[in-house]
């Protein structure tokens, strides 16, 4: 600074500290950007602080966990797996900010596992992943959007979309429970939105429709949307919310003696955040169970308690050696099980990988990837949407949700719930030998 | 008509929520002429404090107490160590505006990320010390618990143990008085820095009230008070800004409203809302509710 | 700077303008979208400067007009189809009406009773977008600047395009912003910010003036806006109460009353934040603590700069210039 200080005008000032400011070399372009000899650089942009944080912040780490052990396994052909984690707050131009230093600065190979709707959105259409021709992996959004190749040719979805969600759910109302008052509170973003598509396609009526905007949930407004579900006589209400606006509704509900047959859906009903939130100290555990005991759920994965599950093992075991002192949940899972599918996308890849080799290995091979989604995913050369089946569940006083029949029957339709709800025996790949993917 | 009152009663349980931000909002304005964005912060560290203490004790009223200890402490050394600096530096022109605003905002972005750092970015809570079963009245449900009455009786006690200090003793004439004219209590031999910093004490306890009354059956986070924050500080606006009963009139008005416009209108529209309800009172009350026009240009 | 003649101003414009197009040649991509992003960032810190600077007029939630502006343009390109030049025409239409009629409520508050409002109105818009299904929900509008030219060849980058046209139209805007302040305007704004009663009593209308520099500054924020909309999205979550925060952050720190000081301002925005990355990544050790440590930097040394230069830096360094220039004379 003290150099700046001898120009005599201001905008002579202002213009050498913005030239210093944009004043950095350019680095030659490399065919293979992100991949040396001895190391694979990926990155990701998740909340890691502000409103979105709790629980969402568990999903990089989780993954950065399983590479570690990944590469204390041999890596992918030799060479480590690096990610690069960066905190986007969960906004928008921060998310494209963020990405932007991946590309051009830490030079990634790959965006994996991006999380949210409009983030997503923002870095698909102004760091235009597409023509420049970024593969982002396993963005972690059920925005049915994603899915769309020939707008973002680079983009593959992880989870089921919430159409298709939606459809599902509604489809079980109809054959389940058709002669019920039935209500939705949904929260009012593209989450809910195409959610309600896939609710108008099964053909469900809602008597009430309670929508809220994110980060006004609290137990004073859910007061206020437990009046509406109440007065409308709801014998059923379905919950397309988020962990934090689950927790106050059902714990409000309760105090007010109103007991309908909850559904939760997937996204706000990972228990272990709800238990969090409804077991405050000194209160215990059981009583916050209590509050879901009983409740339909759905996932398209199993319950993070079902330690049978041999996914379920093994990352519970990498938690345990590779991620200390963090407790085991969905965003645990899901964040190592995305880094597994990642590993089995950068082997197939080949041994001197390039972008392009890499979103072919994705769209020709992609649906015989292990991964934890009971159903296999749907990454194909014309469509990038991520698993498509959903099983039902009860949830127990432990808050483990218990298959409602021992087959686990498996509920699909498709990405854009266009189809008809359809039974499926389609069976996931099994887990590579203690999880490190040989495939090819 | 049982919607109606329902409807009341949500707007009475988020106005007395709204008013706790504003009363320690008010008693920072009326003290040193700052809007204190860090009182969110300042209240998220005593909420989580009171946090820790529960944990280790499970005394709800003990923790409540060491919180309001802490933040009252909190309060004094954010004013002594940091807004005095602040105020040497920058005190008139347009920036004496502006200053504070940033200070504070980022002392509340130094705040969270200590929370942050220690707690951790995920949810916590804890236990509400009565019960949150909602009230039966004639064999109808409503939406009123003892929860709902504790946070009420906070905000009054607040008010009353403020606006008695305030009216009756000596304290509060100098305190008055180096607010409104601070040379003049210099004169009249008022130490007004000193009396500057009790104003910060008290609105730190009041933040830290305001914080752990609202957290039962709720869930605490490092960003778990930003949305109160903004509501509050539009409840002190609505009520004057200068007066503690105001902020619990603003706060009432506030939540009734915004209660009305969730259930009559739509429940999507609680922002929009907070500019309306605002709006409508100060077409009303240019000066707010128990402002005065004086003070308003001061 | 104060004493140039237009021409002379017009000329170092246009030179400051010729060395920004050789820079962003030099540079890599990063920078030349972070130089969008700064050029952008100027024009919204001198719609604040204007507003709080000149006419003392306190906005908590300028992000509200950056917001009106974006949807302006967007919606004329969507519904419309319009040239890109017209739909930045129109975010400063749309803004500069919104800003005057706002201007008039503005003028009859003062102080915390006009920031709480501007507060409530960044708070409460962006949410509308949810309301209504022509301004397209959360996922917002596609709002685009088009590829650049293919005349540039194929080395030519969106980011640079993106460059190129905030950077132009910055340079305007703040040419026009600069000879307003310079005008009778401008010091009809500066006597009233030093003594509103002596202003009135030499006959200035301080009604009518306060308007105008609400409606001015405004219609700067939508043209910013509209410019942030091409860079980033145009949706409720791109406008949250932190960037009006932000804004602010970046007129103090470009001094509030010092235009020039703005890019400065803009420049420090962008700085921090990766300063507070290259620190936080050699100190941390836990997860929890590396998460919240650029966070922390970044509002300490935003703390530090509002305690030590509560003025901007920019003031500073002008301040003691003039202070060491009184001394050699």
């Amino acid at each position: 600074m003290i150099s700046l200080r001898r120009n005599k005008k201001s905008v002579l000032f202002a213009s050498v500290v913005t030239s210093v400011a944009l004043a950095a070399s350019v680095v030659p372009a490399n065919a293979e950007t992100g991949v040396s000899s001895s190391e694979i650089k990926l990155g990701i942009t998740v909340p890691m602080t502000g409103i979105a944080a709790p629980g969402y912040n568990k999903v990089a780490p989780a993954m950065k966990a399983y590479f570690d052990y990944l590469n204390a396994n041999g890596g992918i052909y030799g060479r480590k797996v690096n990610l690069i984690i960066k905190d986007d707050r969960y906004i928008p131009q921060e998310a494209i900010n963020k990405t932007n230093e991946l590309i051009l600065k830490d030079r990634v190979f790959a965006l994996v596992g991006q999380l949210g709707t409009a983030n997503n959105l923002a870095i698909a259409s102004k760091v235009r992943l597409g023509s420049r021709k970024i593969p982002s992996i396993g963005v972690l959004t059920g925005f049915s959007g994603f899915a769309d190749k020939k707008k973002y040719p680079t983009t593959f979805m992880s989870f089921p979309s919430y159409a298709a969600e939606g459809r599902i759910i509604g489809t079980y109302i109809n054959e389940n429970l058709a002669s019920k008052t039935v209500c939705l509170v949904s929260q009012n973003d593209d989450f809910g939105t195409d959610a309600a598509k896939g609710f108008t396609a099964a053909g469900v009526k809602f008597a009430e429709h309670v929508k809220y905007v994110s980060g006004t949930q609290s137990s004073a407004t859910a007061q206020v949307w437990i009046g509406k579900l109440v007065a409308a006589k709801c014998e059923v209400v379905v919950l397309m919310t988020v962990s934090s606006a689950t927790a106050p509704v059902l714990a409000v509900a309760n105090a007010a003696g109103y007991k309908p047959q909850w559904i939760l859906g997937s996204v706000g009903s990972d228990t272990t955040t709800l238990k969090l939130s409804l077991a405050p100290a000194g209160i215990p555990a059981a009583q916050a169970a209590a509050l879901f005991n009983g409740a339909i759920g759905l996932s398209f994965a199993p319950d993070p308690s079902d330690t049978a599950d041999e996914y379920v093992k093994l990352f519970r075991e990498v938690n345990a050696n590779y991620n200390k002192g963090v407790e085991f949940d969905n965003n645990v899972a899901i964040g190592m099980n995305y880094a597994l599918v990642v590993a089995q996308a950068l082997r197939a890849a080949g041994t001197s990988p390039t972008r392009a080799k890499l979103i072919k290995a994705m769209e020709t091979k992609g649906s015989t990837f292990a991964s934890i989604g009971y159903s296999p995913m749907g990454w194909t050369a014309t469509s990038h949407a991520g698993h498509s089946a959903f099983w039902f569940g009860k949830f127990n006083l432990a808050g483990e949700l218990k298959p409602l029949d021992a087959a686990r029957t498996l509920y699909t339709t498709d990405n854009n719930a266009t189809q008809p709800v359809t039974k499926t025996t389609a069976k996931r790949a099994a887990l590579p030998a203690k999880g490190i993917p040989t495939n090819s | 008509m049982r919607q109606f009152f329902s409807t009341i009663l949500i707007g009475i349980t988020l106005g007395s929520i709204y008013s706790l931000m504003a009363l320690a909002l008010v008693l920072v304005w009326r003290s040193t002429r700052v809007v204190n964005f860090a009182q969110a912060g300042q209240a998220i560290f005593s909420t989580y404090i009171g946090y820790e203490m529960m944990v280790r004790t499970g005394n709800f009223w003990f923790s409540l107490l060491i919180a309001i200890i802490i933040g009252s402490l909190l309060g004094a050394g954010v004013e002594y160590f940091f807004m005095r600096t602040l105020f040497k530096h920058a005190d008139d022109g347009p920036v004496a505006a502006l200053a504070p605003v940033i200070a504070t905002l980022g002392l509340l972005g130094v705040i969270r990320s200590v929370v942050g750092m220690i707690w951790g970015n995920e949810y916590r809570s804890f236990a509400s010390p009565v019960s949150t079963d909602n009230f039966v009245v004639a064999g109808a449900t409503i939406p009123f618990s003892r929860l709902n009455v504790l946070v009420i009786v906070g905000a009054a006690l607040v008010m009353i143990a403020f606006s008695i200090i305030f009216q009756r003793t000596n304290l509060g004439l100098a305190l008055r008085a180096s607010a409104f004219q601070p040379e003049i209590a210099r004169l009249a031999g008022i130490r007004v820095g000193p009396i500057r910093t009790i104003g910060w004490t008290f609105a730190g306890g009041a933040g830290a009230v305001a914080g752990v009354l609202v957290t039962p059956n709720d869930i605490l986070s490092p960003n778990s008070l930003d949305t109160l924050l903004v509501f509050g500080f539009v409840a002190a606006v609505i009520g004057g800004l200068e007066s503690l009963p105001g902020a619990v009139v603003g706060g009432m008005v506030l939540g009734i409203g915004i209660a009305f416009i969730l259930n009559y209108v739509s429940t999507t529209l609680i922002f929009p809302a907070v500019f309306v309800v605002l709006l409508l009172s100060l077409v009303i009350k240019p000066n707010g509710i128990f402002g005065s026009k004086k003070v308003r240009n001061a | 700077m104060h004493n140039l003649s237009t021409k002379k101003v017009f000329a170092l414009f246009v030179i400051f303008g010729w060395i920004l197009l050789i820079v962003a040649d030099r540079v890599d991509e990063l920078r030349v979208y972070q130089g969008a992003t700064i050029a952008i960032t100027t024009l919204a810190i001198a719609s604040i400067i204007i507003l709080t600077g000149y006419s003392g007029q306190v906005s908590l939630g300028h992000g509200a007009f950056l917001a009106i502006g974006a949807y302006a343009a967007a919606l004329s390109q969507t519904y419309w189809q319009s040239p890109f030049w017209f739909t930045l025409l129109m975010s400063v239409i749309v803004t500069s009406l919104i800003g005057f009629i706002l201007g008039f409520a503005a003028g009859r508050l003062s102080g915390p009773y006009l920031a709480g409002t501007t507060l409530a109105l960044a708070v409460g818009l962006p949410t509308l977008a949810n309301q209504f299904t022509f301004l397209g929900g959360e996922t917002g509008l596609v709002y685009d600047a088009g590829n650049p030219p293919a005349r540039f060849g194929e080395d030519f980058t969106l980011y640079k395009w993106f460059f190129w046209i905030s950077a132009f139209v910055v340079l305007i805007a703040m040419f026009l912003i600069r000879n307003l302040l310079h005008s009778r305007y401008g010091r009809t704004w500066k006597a009233l910010r030093a003594n509103p009663t002596a202003a009135q009593l030499c006959g200035i209308n301080v009604a009518q003036s306060k308007i105008l520099a609400f409606t001015i500054s405004a219609g700067a924020a939508g043209l910013s806006g509209a410019l942030l909309g091409m860079i980033s999205i145009v949706a409720p979550s791109a406008f949250p109460l932190s960037l009006s925060f932000t804004l602010i952050t970046g007129a103090v720190l470009a001094g509030v009353t010092s235009l020039a000081g703005s890019m400065l301002g803009a420049v420090i925005l962008v700085v921090i934040p990766e300063i507070a990355e290259v620190i936080s990544t050699s100190l941390g050790e836990s997860e929890k603590v590396i998460s919240n440590l650029p966070g922390f930097i970044v509002s300490v040394l935003l703390i530090l700069t509002v305690l030590f230069s509560p003025n901007g830096p920019a003031e500073s360094i002008r301040k003691r210039r003039e202070h060491h220039q009184k001394a050699k004379h």
